[in-house]
């Protein structure tokens, strides 16, 4: 992989060697941005916001909670036993579990989305500089074109603070 | 079943012979002081009245095979449900001892096998062959010797006719001297057990809790 | 007051991972010990029969389902409070997020081990799980027992997820600041993490949606806990406050439990920079709360029990308040009750110590209320005949014993393999540049908060 980067220091300077990259012509989506922390306070930081993970979590409740009704119910009467007079399908307790279920689906699939949505891709992409830790703010971009090395160099060093580093 | 509380001598046989038919394990004085005797059956002694005008009053109280049993919903294995005939049944082989059914149960005459079951020889020569043993850690109660309903009726359908009144005999029953104890089918508007629950000495243990208990106590009139 | 500076915090909240001092080992070898004495409590009960218990008829629930109550109890703590401080993004609750979802986790798994430590025969507990067997037999899920199967299920995934996602960005910490062996496991924990927006923002949204489910789970969690006792009939059970009398015991005891652990992680990896009296102060008010709310509860359980003057709950009632159980009662009283009041309620009080101090009368007391629901309406149920006491055997105490030796171990494994401070959290928080952030989302910055 071929990358070229700079670390800042603070936001602003993020934000200007961003802004700037993209002046030059670098598409938003092929700039990678790395922070120690959510910086959503600037615009680089606001990048990918848009998720349908909510959505997802609802579809996973549903699909729990048809789980949990077809669990009890199917069971119940399949196979019906009598325990204190109670009826062989009873609401009040089938809907406790029915609530648990439908608790779990949501849960385990808002981790499954963030897990394939969010971690999972990054496979492909592996910039990466361990003093972003520290707390510097990264800023790059991964297999540049041929030539536009120092171009590329110049823009993300003009910011102050600026360190730019070629891998 | 029906008790009748006059009847009543406060004797005990219908203990020896639960214990003896059923297979019920005995746990030895120390085990039985501290509370862990297993009695399906057990004559409840009460004194009325104040000195020196003292009654005495015994109340057989087993399992009661309610209606509405609250020993069996709470029962996460169905190991504690209702048969088809109204019994409470209790299968050992599907109990894991959560021992929910006995808190959940008003008269306490569920009991749970605390160390597996032993006898002394030659005492597990009089074993009830009808009767499955009990494990370490499952619980077990009155049965109203299903092991001998199942027989009679097995035995009628044989001989193709219906089971007659009075037929049946659980041990405790067939060995009460004083014929306190009556059993039979509650369904069967003519048995003597139907006769005796519409009597007006009738009532039943903590009726008002709503479990619809099927044994009949006829309140004591007499004094002793 | 100072704030941390970055690559402090990365040095402080980091120490307690790369350096490992014979404290450590002597503390694991301690709490060992004692875990170690209640798992040959629990196999010898196994293997000598459940007889080598106190419980005995009628009393067939004791100091393990005491025990189960109270520590689902505590693990009422974590997740559900720092839910809670999430969602409305109090700024204070950055420190603590973390050591309260531990406690939710390691209490939860503790506390799901007593039903089947309790069980006659625990190796046959795989039947409350609904697979489908040979005869096709599936749990009765009218048993209060399976709803608790589900419950649990259900919050322990919740909060061991809630716990984790969180962790992911400090794994990555951890991958760049160690070597070796280390470097490699802490970079598979980290899942690939880079720290793009796109990661950010997820992570951030399924935390959201992480809380807003966790809530109603942990409420349900401990109402459910309160039917395997409101459903049967038994005298003082028998009661429609105890789902929300539960629910208020859980927060209350999760809180103590919490003071006391911030407390110890404070004094022991010299966190004072990190821990504030603040943060001390601010559960304890809300401590205080929790104990007004508990007293509510015993209140209105207590008078109308009285007023319905029902002659089985009677029984029970008096038993509480004037005879064997009395002592216990009391205690429970002025720990649950007069203490946090006294300590909590007076602001000079409101300190570092005066909150620990509270929170172990609350913890005893907690513990007592529990044993004070379990065990005296068993033994006093409706037929004066089958009136009955329970002493607790030396298996139970140990086991007791145990699981609190247990609670210790767990934390303290875990403070040494994960930062016990959330640190991206903390620099997400001491990093806010005021001139963009509305000022209606401005958060009190540690220390100014004054209520």
């Amino acid at each position: 992989m071929k990358a070229v980067y700079g670390l800042y220091p603070d936001g602003q300077s993020a934000q200007q060697a961003f802004n700037r990259l993209r002046a030059a012509g670098v598409a938003t989506r092929d700039i990678t941005v790395l922070s120690a922390q959510p910086m959503e306070d600037f615009e680089f930081g606001n990048l990918d916001k848009a998720t349908w993970m909510w959505w997802f979590a609802c579809l996973g409740g549903l699909l729990g909670m048809s789980a949990g009704f077809g669990l009890a119910s199917l069971t119940e009467t399949s196979w019906p036993m009598n325990v204190g007079g109670m009826p062989v399908f009873a609401w009040w307790p089938n809907l406790i579990i029915m609530f648990e279920m439908t608790m779990f689906g949501a849960i385990t699939a808002t981790v499954a989305t963030l897990v394939v949505s969010a971690l999972l891709p990054n496979r492909s992409r592996t910039l990466y500089d361990p003093e972003v830790t520290e707390g510097k703010i990264l800023i790059g971009v991964e297999n540049p074109p041929d030539g536009s090395i120092p171009d590329l160099e110049r823009t993300l060093g003009s910011p102050l603070g600026a360190r730019v580093k070629t891998v | 079943m029906a008790a009748d509380l006059d009847r009543c001598t406060g004797c005990g046989a219908c203990v020896v012979a639960c214990h003896a038919e059923n297979n019920i394990s005995t746990v030895g004085a120390g085990q039985a002081a501290i509370g862990r005797a297993k009695h399906w059956l057990r004559v409840e002694r009460y004194w009325e009245g104040d000195f020196p005008n003292v009654g005495l009053k015994f109340v057989p109280v087993m399992c009661q095979q309610c209606d509405n049993a609250p020993c069996e919903p709470v029962c996460p294995t169905y190991a504690s449900h209702h048969t088809e005939d109204g019994l409470n049944a209790q299968v050992y082989n599907r109990c894991i001892g959560t021992r929910y059914c006995a808190n959940a149960c008003p008269y306490n005459v569920r009991f749970f096998d605390f160390f597996n079951p032993s006898w002394e020889k030659p005492l597990q020569l009089q074993l009830n062959p009808d009767v499955s043993l009990r494990e370490v850690g499952v619980m077990e109660k009155c049965t109203f010797c299903v092991q001998r309903i199942r027989g009679t009726q097995i035995q009628a359908k044989a001989e193709d006719r219906e089971v007659r009144d009075g037929e049946i005999q659980p041990a405790c029953v067939q060995s009460c001297g004083a014929r306190a104890l009556v059993f039979g089918d509650l369904a069967d508007p003519e048995s003597e057990v139907s006769r005796l629950s519409r009597s007006p000495r009738g009532s039943k243990l903590l009726e008002d809790l709503g479990t619809q208990p099927k044994v009949n106590y006829l309140s004591r009139q007499s004094q002793a | 007051m100072t704030h941390p500076s970055e690559p402090r915090i990365n040095n402080d909240l980091l120490r307690p991972l790369l350096l490992t001092s014979w404290r450590f080992y002597l503390l694991i070898a301690l709490f060992g010990a004692f875990v170690l004495a209640g798992l040959v409590a629990w196999f010898s009960q196994m293997y000598f029969g459940f007889g080598i218990s106190g419980l005995r008829w009628p009393v067939y629930w004791g100091f393990y389902i005491t025990n189960f109550v109270f520590w689902i109890g505590i693990s009422h703590a974590g997740t559900l409070i720092s839910a809670i401080l999430r969602l409305v993004n109090a700024g204070w609750r950055r420190p603590v997020t973390r050591c309260a979802e531990v406690i939710t986790v390691f209490a939860l798994m503790i506390g799901a081990l007593f039903p089947l430590i309790h069980l006659g025969r625990p190796w046959l507990a795989f039947w409350l799980f609904p697979y489908p067997s040979e005869r096709l037999i599936w749990p009765n899920f009218r048993s209060p027992l399976v709803w608790d199967f589900f419950a649990i299920n259900t919050y322990l995934t919740g909060s061991v997820l809630f716990l984790l996602l969180p962790i992911i960005p400090d794994f990555a910490v951890v991958r760049d600041k160690s070597t070796g062996l280390r470097r490699k496991i802490y970079g598979a924990l980290a899942l690939g993490w880079r720290g793009t927006p796109k990661q950010w923002h997820r992570l951030e949204t399924a935390m959201q949606i992480m809380a807003i489910a966790i809530i109603p789970v942990a409420v349900s969690v401990h109402t459910i806990v309160s039917f395997d006792f409101s459903m049967a009939p038994v005298p003082m059970w028998n009661t429609a406050i105890f789902g929300p009398y539960f629910v208020a015991g859980a927060i209350f005891s999760g809180i103590a439990g919490l003071i006391i652990a911030m407390a110890v992680l404070r004094k022991f990896l010299h966190l004072e920079d990190y821990l504030h009296p603040v943060h001390f102060e601010n559960l304890g008010k809300l401590m205080l709360v929790m104990g007004l709310l508990w007293g509510y509860f015993v209140f209105n359980e207590r008078l109308v029990t009285y007023y319905g003057n029902e002659p089985a709950e009677m029984a029970v009632f008096w038993r509480t308040q004037r005879e064997s159980f009395a002592p216990l009662y009391w205690t429970m009283v002025i720990c649950n009750f007069v203490l946090p009041l006294v300590l909590m309620g007076i602001r000079r009080f409101r300190t570092i110590t005066g909150c620990v101090i509270a929170s172990f009368g609350v913890i005893i007391g907690m513990w007592l209320e529990r044993f004070l629901i379990v065990v005296p309406p068993l033994g006093a149920k409706y037929l004066p005949y089958s009136f009955g006491i329970y002493r607790p055997q030396p298996a139970e105490i140990a086991i007791t014993a145990a699981t609190f030796a247990a609670m210790c171990l767990l934390y303290v494994l875990f403070a040494k393999v994960v930062p016990i401070i959330s640190i991206w959290e903390l620099k997400a928080g001491e990093h806010p540049s005021p001139s963009l952030i509305p000022p209606a989302t401005e958060e009190h910055p540690l220390g100014e908060l004054h209520l």
